[in-house]
């Protein structure tokens, strides 16, 4: 009874809010109340018993997608006020029924697939019938990593072609990012200084920790990376990174660094292992940590540059 | 009903808000939110379907969704990029094609 209680709350909480993100009149107001969202729907993950899901939205979906928002809507903020628009040229009881009609649609596939008889051969089931042969004990860490590893790798190489592309379209330094830089200076407020001292080392400690135990418990490269990068919006945000237009050596191999090692193991699976992205027998754990290791260097620094809006960051001596 | 099924109809109904918010709001930065909120009831009707079996869950639509957050934040930082470089170039924060 209470969990029901729980469920509703948290269906409410997120409808409400979602309704609010669309329709509220005030830009900020939306864009705030995404963020919050995103946390709502981190515990919704939880709820769904998908810790995993719940680490990367909280760090991913809340964090970073929010401190991009944030971000951009200061941006538009910059030439005149808030621009009304015209009005809507689609009329509103239209929408409203496109709506009624995609929300039914959506609704309505879940209600028919949740009434179907569960079919006895799925590939969850083959996952966890051989996780003992993946190297990891986490099954969501074997599918993204062994049973299923191209889409790993694919979406790598779409986070590595979001920051090109959002390169070639970026402005100039002054006016892309969270907006001019500022130089840590001495005036800056006194408790800047030791919290960064705290929180740097935590952070790292933390994201090493959910990168290594992502192979038996909730965690991972995802997660490892979203943490990684959020130290990186912080230091960026208090002028201990500076941004450059150009990406250094080291930052260049960091970037293609993910996709270059996953596919070479891939490859190398061919001759070695039995088919291409496949492992080596008695080597998966150390393979699949390796990878990793690489992947959460790959997707924290393009997050961390497309927040900056920069091709790549110094670090800056106070 | 089942917490699958419950979580389903969630998704509906979050996925039916953000479509109406994608055809009435104009604004180039809410219709990405509006987008965001699309992908999350996506996400939210593929976890609620791995619990459909109560035996257990299955992990591979974790994955996906796993996958899909990353590659949502890559977009939207695209979309973003894209929105405030229009911007600064016309002064806009609609399309044209969305006067009359």
């Amino acid at each position: 009874m209470t969990e029901w209680a729980f469920d509703a709350l948290l269906a409410g909480g997120l409808l409400g809010l979602a309704w609010q993100i669309v329709a509220s009149r005030v830009l900020f107001r939306s864009v705030v109340l995404f963020i919050v969202f995103g946390l709502l729907m981190a515990v919704t993950w939880a709820r769904l018993h998908a810790p995993d899901l719940a680490l990367a939205e909280a760090a991913i979906g809340a964090g970073i997608t929010g401190a991009l928002l944030l971000s951009a809507y200061r941006a538009f903020l910059s030439r005149r006020g808030t621009d009304p628009g015209p009005p809507p040229v689609f009329p509103r009881w239209a929408a409203v029924g496109v709506a009624a009609l995609v929300g039914a649609l959506v609704g309505g596939i879940g209600w028919v697939v949740v009434g179907l008889e569960p079919p006895e051969q799925t590939a969850g089931r083959e996952a966890l019938a051989h996780l003992a042969i993946s190297g990891v004990e986490n099954p969501v860490t074997a599918v993204l990593l062994n049973f299923r590893s191209i889409d790993t790798l694919s979406e790598v190489v779409v986070l590595f072609v979001a920051f090109l592309a959002a390169r070639v379209v970026a402005q100039d330094l002054a006016h892309a990012g969270p907006g001019d830089w500022l130089r840590a200076s001495r005036n800056e407020p006194v408790l800047v200084q030791p919290l960064i001292a705290f929180i740097a080392p935590m952070t790292v400690l933390a994201a090493g920790y959910l990168l290594w135990s992502g192979e038996h418990q909730p965690g991972g490269a995802f997660q490892a990376g979203a943490v990684l990068a959020a130290l990186g919006v912080l230091l960026r945000l208090t002028g201990r990174l500076r941004p450059t237009s150009e990406p250094s050596l080291a930052e260049r191999l960091s970037l293609v660094g993910g996709v270059v090692l996953f596919s070479a193991i891939g490859l190398a699976g061919a001759g070695v292992a039995s088919a291409v992205l496949a492992y080596p027998e008695g080597w998966e754990y150390e393979l699949i940590l390796l990878v990793e290791t690489a992947l959460t260097i790959a997707i924290a620094l393009p997050l961390v540059l497309l927040f900056s809006g920069s091709g790549g960051l110094r670090r800056e001596v106070r | 009903m089942t917490q699958a099924a419950f979580f389903s109809l969630v998704a509906g109904a979050l996925s039916g808000i953000a479509i109406y918010g994608l055809i009435t709001q104009r604004h180039l930065l809410r219709r990405i939110l509006a987008v965001n909120v699309l992908g999350n009831s996506v996400f939210l009707l593929l976890v609620a379907l791995a619990r459909r079996d109560p035996d257990y869950v299955d992990p591979v639509p974790h994955a996906m969704v796993l996958t899909g957050i990353v590659i949502a934040v890559s977009a939207t930082a695209f979309a973003l990029v894209l929105a405030r470089r229009y911007y600064s170039e016309t002064g806009l924060t609609h399309l044209p094609e969305d006067e009359e």
